[in-house]
């Protein structure tokens, strides 16, 4: 029997900003301004919000949507607390809020002042998950998400022969496709030998391996599919979402396996909600907050074995044209670190054939990831209705 | 014209808790001490109230072996924190105690070019405030 869940939310709208280095708009302007957008791609007015998600903390919370857009009957105010993997695991939330009708439509929304405001470090002390980080961590000079994932990153090297030139591969295949994309931070060429002239920040991580801290504002809207089929834009339906939390989540160090996150347990039930497998996926969008993240989380979606991340990325088989385009967009390394969400975006858009020249051409089914707060995973499976 | 020198960056320093307490004291009388379950025996880190083997609320501190091999490590070049400018390139090493938790600590005295997983190192202590002693690893 299907799955209750499958096939009944949708992602009704997609907004975002421009992505910068540098503005003077608020988190919460630009998390309006992204908001604004994507109703409006929905066909609705903004009165018809009546869920949101925001991610937080930065930005705004479900009070500055009311006063703001002045909704007359919000239904469903949630935090997803998930670090990289909120935006994708808050999917799951809004589907069940529409597909239940506690909600008709749900906004989920990230603003983002990531260079012209505080950056990762002292963001993240924000977080209560990194409270053991900062009382054990912290004080021994390991805290910013690049140092503590380099790790892990590391061992698979040792484990596995995983290599720089690997990695380089990740950075350099997203920034051609940034440059496609037009609405992006980096939109210069970027070659191998450049990424491994760039300067270690946390060994293995070059600069080039990590995302930037960039300005701007996503958001999307997840209407009921029967609702959304009579809205502005083709229908792109949720098939399988799905949150996972990892053992010991807010501690990677006490982690059995350092490899191993809630991804594993996301992607088994998303595939099984949805009813495929990585083999029907046309497209993929994984949450790169490193290069080496997608080569850890394509083994863990199956798209190879364990320890067989490296080779898959070679060969041009993650780039457009090649059997597995991953991040079509730019993702965070080189379109701009809004936390995902504009991986969600993407993935809709190329659903909907509305990719430019960065388009998959036939693209019917796709997924995207979320991975954060020190190892949280989400997976959501979209597909372009018949 | 007079200059005014920034403050010198502080040390970030732990906050102990009423669960993690007795580890920070033990770290400053140089003995490296861990929560052990009263019911079922089993170990855990970092100190929380509640045994995840068998839901006893009931824990003491015991003293546990200095020794640990390498899991994995990075090698800290970018300071995100600007107390450490002045001590990178610094090594953090992932360790499989043999006590059976792991420990995040710099490793010092070896060269990156030596690292590799399973290498022992022993664990020492580095008294940083009267009241806040941190670990770090020798080979």
């Amino acid at each position: 029997m299907a799955h209750a869940l499958r096939d009944k939310a949708a992602i009704s709208g997609i907004g975002e900003t421009e992505y910068t280095r540098g503005t003077t708009k608020s988190g919460l302007a630009l998390q309006l301004e992204a908001s604004l957008k994507a109703i409006d791609d929905a066909g609705l007015s903004p009165r018809e919000i009546d869920g949101i998600i925001p991610y937080f903390p930065g930005g705004g919370i479900a009070e500055d949507f009311v006063a703001n857009l002045g909704l007359p009957d919000l239904t469903l105010s949630a935090f997803i607390p998930m670090g990289g993997a909120t935006c994708v695991a808050a999917i799951q939330t809004a589907a069940m809020a529409v597909a239940t009708g506690v909600c008709k439509n749900v906004l989920i929304s990230v603003g983002r002042t990531g260079y012209s405001g505080a950056r990762v470090s002292t963001r993240l002390q924000q977080f209560p998950q990194f409270a053991l980080a900062a009382e054990f961590e912290l004080p021994i000079g390991l805290f910013a998400p690049a140092q503590l994932y380099a790790q892990g990153a590391r061992r698979h090297m040792q484990l596995y022969g995983t290599t720089a030139r690997q990695f380089a591969e990740v950075a350099v295949v997203t920034r051609n496709h940034a440059i496609l994309n037009g609405n992006v931070v980096m939109n210069k060429p970027l070659t191998v030998e450049e990424h491994h002239a760039s300067r270690m920040i946390s060994d293995p991580f070059r600069l080039f391996d990590c995302s930037l801290e960039s300005d701007g504002g996503a958001a999307i809207v997840v209407s009921a599919s029967d609702r959304a089929k009579s809205l502005k834009k083709p229908l792109v339906t949720v098939m399988g979402v799905a949150e996972g939390h990892p053992e010991s989540p807010a501690s990677i160090a006490q982690r059995p396996d350092l490899l191993e996150f809630g991804l594993v347990k996301a992607a088994a039930r998303g595939y099984e909600m949805a009813g495929v497998g990585p083999a029907d996926m046309d497209l993929a969008e994984i949450y790169d907050c490193f290069t080496f993240t997608v080569i850890n989380q394509l083994e863990i979606l199956g798209f190879c074995q364990k320890g067989e991340g490296g080779p898959f990325v070679m060969d041009g088989r993650i780039a457009l044209g090649g059997a597995l385009p991953v991040n079509t967009h730019g993702g965070l390394l080189s379109q701009g670190h809004v936390v995902g969400l504009n991986h969600v975006i993407e993935l809709t858009r190329q659903l909907r054939g509305e990719a430019g020249r960065a388009q998959v051409k036939d693209a019917e089914m796709g997924l995207v990831t979320g991975y954060g707060d020190m190892g949280d995973g989400s997976l959501a499976i979209l597909r372009r209705a018949a | 014209m007079s200059t005014v020198l920034p403050a010198a960056p502080e040390r970030p320093l732990p906050t102990p808790t009423r669960e993690s307490q007795p580890y920070w004291d033990g770290m400053r009388e140089g003995r490296f001490m861990l929560q052990q379950c009263a019911s079922c025996g089993k170990v855990r880190h970092y100190p929380r109230p509640v045994c995840p083997h068998c839901f006893s609320m009931e824990s003491n501190f015991k003293e546990a072996p200095l020794g640990g091999a390498i899991h994995t490590w990075t090698v800290c070049h970018h300071p995100f924190n600007f107390f450490f400018k002045a001590q990178a390139p610094y090594i953090v090493a992932l360790v499989d105690m043999d006590a059976g938790v792991r420990i995040n600590a710099q490793l010092r005295g070896i060269a990156e070019a030596d690292l590799r997983i399973g290498q022992r190192v022993t664990l020492a202590f580095e008294p940083v405030t009267q009241e806040i002693t941190l670990p770090f690893f020798t080979p």
